[in-house]
């Protein structure tokens, strides 16, 4: 029967995934490496699809925009910022 | 198509629905026209208007290729609306439009799940377990200077704790309760940052055991330095932010000043909709 060697295993995990291992016990100390691994990980990255929309953040400076350039109005409406929060 | 041939505008809808101001009247004009124009509910989803306030499109689905060819067949409709004039935004709600604190700052805050959840191949369990959060961190002028002075105010301590240590990856979150923090060290040598924080409701449903690392330079009275890290695990969702994996997962939350080159800096915090008071003094 195949019995995976757990210890192994984590090692492995551990270094195949160092980015997504968390603190798992408040003996072990968030290190400063770690925290700019963590850091730069959580960053949104520049060339993402939706951040290269202009998107306005008041529906009246839209409005005007839509006048001087003639074209509609798209209002992505959310319960929660569209551009925070959610 | 958004970028070149519509005016992208996205709000938090919660804002609009209420404020009693010349933008809250635009959006209910265009919102009223649509099925959800209940004002004492939500209206969120997706709407295409001219600049008179003729609504073209309500779609509240999230399908992309649907959408898309709405917003196809909505162009090839558009027609320019005649001698329509800009608005003037007059005396603004207070209320509902509420400004960073002046001679303070904005701290970008976002989070991740770092793991946890059960392998999925539906599409939108898989945006949302690899989602980064976002929202935004006020610091007042006098929490400002105390960081100068290399103090963290207790002010800021439990607004950094109780409203943006939330798994905010899925929805909106609950935020902590005062009661809810369990135990919060904070250390500041001036430069360094280190903390400990236990968040955990009163049934235990839900909680959060984090360590806290920050790196903060000030020059001149003002930051201009706020790398911050919690790392730690946490249990439990919200009404909002439900499917979250079983059992304690790995989250954490980064913070960074916010240096207003991005169009969601400007956004008020969450924990600040609709009573700023409670969120800032």
């Amino acid at each position: 029967m195949y019995r995976p060697y757990l210890p192994a295993l984590a090692l492995t995990l551990t270094i195949c995934l160092p980015g997504f291992i968390s603190l798992s016990s408040a003996e072990e100390v968030l290190t400063e490496q770690r925290f700019r691994q963590l850091h730069k990980q959580l960053q949104p990255a520049d060339d993402e699809l939706w951040r290269t929309i202009p998107w306005r953040t008041s529906l009246l400076d839209a409005q005007r925009r839509a006048i001087t350039e003639k074209k509609p109005i798209f209002i992505w409406a959310m319960d929660g910022h569209p551009l925070g929060c959610t | 198509m958004l970028r070149t041939q519509f005016i992208a505008v996205a709000i938090d809808q919660a804002y609009q629905r209420r404020q009693q101001d010349a933008e809250g009247e635009f959006y209910r004009k265009i919102a009223g026209q649509g099925p959800r124009s209940n004002f004492q509910s939500t209206t969120q989803g997706f709407y295409i208007a001219s600049a008179d306030g003729t609504l073209l499109l309500y779609n509240n689905n999230r399908d992309p290729e649907k959408l898309n060819r709405l917003m196809q067949q909505r162009l090839q409709e558009f027609k320019v609306p005649s001698a329509v004039t800009p608005i003037s935004p007059g005396t603004l709600d207070a209320r509902y439009n509420p400004s960073p604190p002046k001679g303070g700052c904005v701290v970008r805050v976002q989070a991740r799940v770092l793991g946890g959840y059960l392998p999925t191949t539906d599409r939108w369990k898989k945006i949302f377990q690899s989602s980064l959060s976002r929202d935004n961190l006020w610091i007042s002028a006098a929490e400002q200077q105390a960081l100068t002075k290399g103090q963290v105010t207790q002010s800021l301590q439990q607004r950094i704790v109780r409203f943006h240590l939330v798994d905010n990856t899925r929805g909106e979150p609950p935020m902590w309760k005062k009661e809810e923090i369990r135990q919060l060290k904070i250390t500041f040598d001036g430069t360094t940052l280190r903390g400990t924080v236990h968040l955990e409701t009163a049934d235990g449903k839900r909680g959060y055991e984090a360590q806290l690392l920050g790196k903060i330079e000030v020059r001149g009275g003002k930051v201009v330095l706020f790398d911050m890290v919690a790392d730690g695990s946490f249990w439990g969702q919200g009404p909002y932010s439900g499917i979250a994996p079983k059992g304690r997962f790995p989250l954490a939350v980064g913070f960074r000043l916010a240096d207003g080159t991005d169009a969601a800096d400007q956004i008020p915090p969450q924990a600040s909709r609709g009573w700023v008071q409670g969120y800032i003094r």
